[in-house]
């Protein structure tokens, strides 16, 4: 499939956010898998942490976190420190954690915080550390937060819902004391993707984008944003037009209806809910493209936790033959 | 007859714009040629054919029936500030949307605006039933509260909805700003025959709405049912608002603008005033559906809030031109 284009519309069943890949790529660290042989490197005398709202500073390593971000906890949970509070994203799995990552919750029944976050619930649940990266609160929640216990925050150079996951990994596991157990799971992902581009040496210099079709709206994923990493670390490039795009929110990029042409990838991965699969396959500009001229090889597929492990795992094309075309 | 001249010829501005205009520049000569000799490997002729047409279409069918079905609710409540709004018919529309979205697992435009319109007719009847109609007894005081009352519970429900079920707030948030952008996934032939029949059963009504506005006492003495006149105006509301919802959301303020705009155009009378005000509504959305595609390109403005950005400055200019409680 590699060499022809392809128009996946990845479509989950109970999902609907844009970033609902992002739950599915924040088990990277989970995938990496062997660890715990590896004792931990602790870092002497309190942990400092600058980020997008000034300084945090532990006393020492955090054992009750509170999980804020959306996919924080995947990383958390790899780290052999469950959360004692999940962030409801979406999906319908007991305190919030879809299977990849359910057998590392052991004995753990984290609360499963939904909707806005109540200050109240967080400060009941009286963690040593909150995480904020990837939760998208404001500086006044931040303030608020941090009268309950140290707020950890994205760094000042990605947006809110844009910290990479190998940062983000490394900053967790720093705030754990996991320093070094954070960097076995980094490399082992690492490894992951560098034996899939070795595997598939034609995939390099190929373009690839993930696109989203949602509420009337087509665009792009851009920038640091995980769904389109993930094909950059598969060893594809997002075609010249979407690598110039910079959405507002610095993660995801508006297209006009008028015009779809940043899209013509030799691969374009459409990542949006089932509902909107009938919009998608409507919109008239996806005639233009490549992908539905030279086709004939496109697919959807609902985005089971189990496919979305493997597409995590980046054995990506090789379940495609259980998607059907559209 | 230069007044009208000047209506349609603007109209007819707005739409060769509409057509031509865009993140990718079609000249005229290439819409025509799209238009009679369709060629659809061009991009462009797809992009006349498939976006902007249905695009024109039904900002023309949702702004006539947006204006038609604002000037009759603001004759029959005697409220200049009246517009469709009043009835429900939004609130009504979006709360369908809301939870046949939540409860069906869809998201599709062509589905939603199914949805949209019997959402919309079940607020209108209920608003009238609320407000004494089937008895008789509606006057636009109680009709305005009702509708009032039936907005404000509408809205708390839906913002419940989507409070409870996160998944449900990005159909939402599209779905009430209101937009013409997905107009050629909805039924737009079955949504211009509903509009056609509100505006005819407007337009048969039109004496007896006028006599109406009288007061009930004096039309009742001029020989008309109040009761069986708001009832039709409430069918043909239904139907218009009912139609311009499905086609494109909620737009917000045109139903309010284009009547007071019109009566200034062509005076007090009430067929003329209806047709100018079809023409206004018409003229200022597709107006604001194609300013909206070009401030901010590649990302689109939805029309819905274009045209209250446009509308907005321009009706105070001409409301400031109003004399108080003159009807022309």
């Amino acid at each position: 499939m590699t060499s022809r284009a392809s128009d996946l519309a990845n479509s989950a069943e109970a999902a609907w956010s844009r970033r609902r890949v992002l739950a599915c790529l924040g088990a990277w660290p989970l995938a990496a898998g062997a660890f715990g042989a590896v004792p931990a490197i602790a870092e002497t005398g309190p942990l400092r942490f600058t980020h997008t709202f000034g300084e945090t500073v532990l006393p020492g390593p955090a054992r009750r976190v509170v999980s804020l971000g959306y996919t924080t906890h995947d990383a958390l949970l790899a780290l052999g420190v469950p959360p004692v509070a999940v962030r409801y994203w979406f999906g319908d799995f007991s305190y919030g954690v879809w299977p990849w990552a359910q057998p590392y919750l052991g004995d753990a029944r984290p609360f499963v915080l939904t909707g806005e976050v109540a200050m109240e619930r967080v400060a009941a649940l009286k963690p040593d550390l909150i995480v904020g990266i990837g939760s998208g609160i404001s500086r006044a929640e931040y303030q608020v937060l941090s009268h309950i216990a140290p707020v950890l925050m994205h760094e000042d150079a990605d947006t809110s819902y844009g910290m990479p996951w190998d940062v983000m990994t490394r900053t967790l596991g720093r705030a754990l004391g996991k320093s070094a157990q954070a960097e076995i799971l980094v490399s082992g992902v690492r490894e992951k993707f560098s034996a899939a581009r070795a595997r598939h040496p034609d995939w390099a210099g190929k373009t690839a984008v993930p696109a989203y079709h949602w509420g009337g709206e087509t665009g792009a994923f851009v920038g640091a944003d995980s769904r389109a990493r993930f094909f950059i670390e598969l060893g594809f490039q997002p075609t010249p037009a979407v690598a110039n795009l910079s959405g507002p929110s610095g993660f995801y990029a508006p297209l006009s209806p008028e015009d779809l042409s940043p899209l013509d990838a030799d691969i374009l991965v459409w990542i949006s809910s089932y509902g909107a699969v009938p919009d998608l396959v409507a919109l008239p500009m996806r005639r233009t493209l490549r992908a539905h001229i030279e086709g004939g090889r496109s697919w959807q597929a609902r985005l089971s936790p189990v496919r979305c492990r493997s597409a995590a795992c980046c054995r990506f094309p090789s379940f495609s033959k259980s998607w059907k075309p559209i | 007859m230069t007044r009208w001249g000047l209506l349609i010829g603007v109209l007819a501005a707005v739409v060769l714009l509409s057509l031509t205009v865009g993140v990718r520049p079609v000249s005229l000569a290439e819409a025509w040629r799209a238009l009679t000799a369709p060629d659809l490997t061009n991009p462009d002729h797809i992009v006349v054919l498939s976006i902007r047409l249905p695009r024109i279409v039904a900002g023309l069918i949702c702004g006539a029936a947006l204006g038609t079905a604002g000037m009759a609710m603001q004759v029959l409540t005697r409220n200049p500030l009246a517009d469709p709004g009043v009835l429900g018919v939004n609130a009504g529309a979006a709360f369908a949307v809301t939870l046949g979205s939540l409860l069906l697992q869809r998201a599709d435009a062509g589905f939603l605006a199914y949805l949209a319109f019997p959402g919309a007719a079940a607020a209108t009847v209920a608003v009238f039933s609320l407000g004494g109609g089937f008895r008789g007894d509606a006057s636009p005081v109680r009709l305005t509260l009702a509708g009032a009352a039936l907005n404000a519970l509408l809205v708390s429900l839906v913002s419940a909805v989507v409070l409870m079920r996160g998944d449900t707030l990005e159909v939402v948030r599209f779905w009430v700003v209101g937009s013409l952008a997905d107009a050629g996934a909805r039924p737009i032939a079955a949504m211009a025959m509903a509009a056609g029949g509100g505006l005819a059963l407007l337009f048969a009504l039109a004496p007896r709405i006028e006599s109406l506005a009288l007061g009930a006492a004096l039309s009742r003495g001029l020989g008309t049912h109040p009761g069986r006149v708001q009832a039709g105006v409430l069918v043909s509301v239904t139907l218009l608002t009912g139609a311009a919802v499905a086609l494109a959301g909620p737009i917000a303020f045109l139903g309010l603008m284009a009547p007071p705009i019109a009566r200034k155009i062509v005076g007090a009378a009430l067929r003329p005033g209806l047709v100018a005000s079809a023409l206004l509504g018409a003229v200022v959305l597709l107006f604001a559906d194609t300013l909206g595609r070009l401030v901010f390109a590649p990302a689109e403005i939805r029309a819905g809030v274009m045209t209250a950005l446009v509308g907005g400055p321009a009706f105070v200019l001409i409301a400031r031109r109003l004399s108080p409680g003159g009807t022309s």
